[in-house]
């Protein structure tokens, strides 16, 4: 009888672990979507580069701008044989996450996204908490000699959303959910990690 | 002579059987949203809480959603119930002191990395793993009178 007892709560532990095992590796995605092109005002380095680091990332997310000089290293390492592409991720959490992003894409039309973004990373402390950091968004434009009327004029605009939400589109479908997250080929790197796997990732990729 | 049983055991076992879903609904979600995301994300996010040596974060981000989902559903089935509260108190105790550490360290966290996509905010979460640590904590105390709907009942174990 007392071993009947065990072989039914063995039975039952067995299964307990086991189901959600199998129902993860049946619905856990194994598969992403694909990576489209970043258009080149929004790509630094040599457009022949070998390796390619696109970075899914958010101007108000500290993280972010923490690493900017991590990825500027790394870039500055593999100069000629790696490059940057940059994606919006404005995540919903920070308010001023998508009217900067917005902002940068305004700078972008005007051939200017890296120096903006420099900026939005470098100030963020000053904007991030703002109700309306439009002021500082022209302010940094001022500083970069933007076009302002027509900075002013693309910032009101809000089909020029258009590009970030196709962004934030194709990192879903990628399961990106924090920000940085980062893909070398199909290793993705996430926040900190950039840092100590980041060099290693690119050699394996310019050996391919 | 005939014993009923008093009303109190009712409420008892009423207020254990919602505990009991409540918890383990709440970590089986956690386990599942994080074992169905990128590992990486998760080994980030416990990264981001600067409290562990760098080799880790990505083991842990292995384990961690598996033993929330196992205690989730122990708790839920009401398979040895005592033990599974008891794993779910240690592990809540352990997230109340990751997110009051980050919260006193003032760790601009992201999320709080608890239910993998769009997690609440490490303010948001504390407050609930504080109720649900007082809730595992009743269970933990308590000595099963007559734990129904689970199966610690079916074999017997009551």
């Amino acid at each position: 009888m007392e071993v009947k007892n065990w072989a039914r709560e063995f039975a039952i532990l067995l299964l307990l672990m086991l189901l959600p095992y199998v129902a993860v590796s049946l619905i856990k995605q194994t598969q992403w979507g694909p990576i489209l092109s970043t258009p080149i005002n929004r790509q630094l380095g040599q457009s022949n580069a070998k390796v390619v680091i696109v970075e899914y990332s958010d101007f108000q997310c500290p993280s972010c701008a923490m690493l900017q000089p991590t990825i500027k290293d790394l870039l500055r390492r593999y100069d000629g044989k790696t490059r940057l592409a940059y994606k919006y991720f404005p995540l919903k959490m920070h308010k001023n996450a998508l009217p900067a992003a917005h902002a940068a894409e305004c700078a972008s039309e005007q051939n200017k996204f890296f120096p903006f973004s420099d900026r939005l990373f470098e100030q963020q402390k000053a904007w991030s908490t703002l109700s309306d950091a439009t002021t500082s968004f022209v302010s940094i434009g001022e500083e970069i000699k933007l076009d302002l009327e027509k900075f002013k004029a693309c910032y009101a605009d809000p089909s020029k959303r258009a590009a970030i939400m196709a962004d934030v589109k194709e990192g879903q479908e990628r399961q990106v959910n924090a920000t940085p997250t980062f893909f070398i080929g199909e290793e993705r790197l996430v926040g900190g990690v950039l840092g100590t796997d980041g060099a290693r990732v690119i050699e394996r990729e310019l050996r391919k | 002579m005939t014993v009923t049983p008093t009303p109190v055991n009712t409420k008892v076992n009423t207020f254990e059987i919602v505990a009991r879903w409540l918890i383990g609904g709440v970590l089986l979600f956690a386990g599942m949203s994080k074992a169905l995301g990128p590992a990486a994300e998760f080994a980030a996010n416990i990264e981001a809480y600067r409290m562990l040596p760098s080799a880790f974060p990505t083991p842990l981000s292995l384990i961690l959603p598996w033993i929330e989902i196992w205690v989730g559903l122990f708790l839920i089935t009401g398979f040895h119930t005592l033990a599974a509260a008891r794993a779910a108190l240690g592990l809540f105790t352990v997230f109340i002191f990751a997110l009051g550490s980050a919260i006193l360290r003032k760790l601009d966290l992201n999320t709080c990395g608890c239910f993998g996509a769009d997690s609440f905010s490490p303010q948001q979460t504390i407050m609930g793993d504080i109720v649900l640590w007082g809730l595992c904590l009743v269970l933990s105390l308590k000595r099963v009178v007559r734990p129904w709907l689970s199966l610690d009942h079916w074999l017997g174990r009551s």
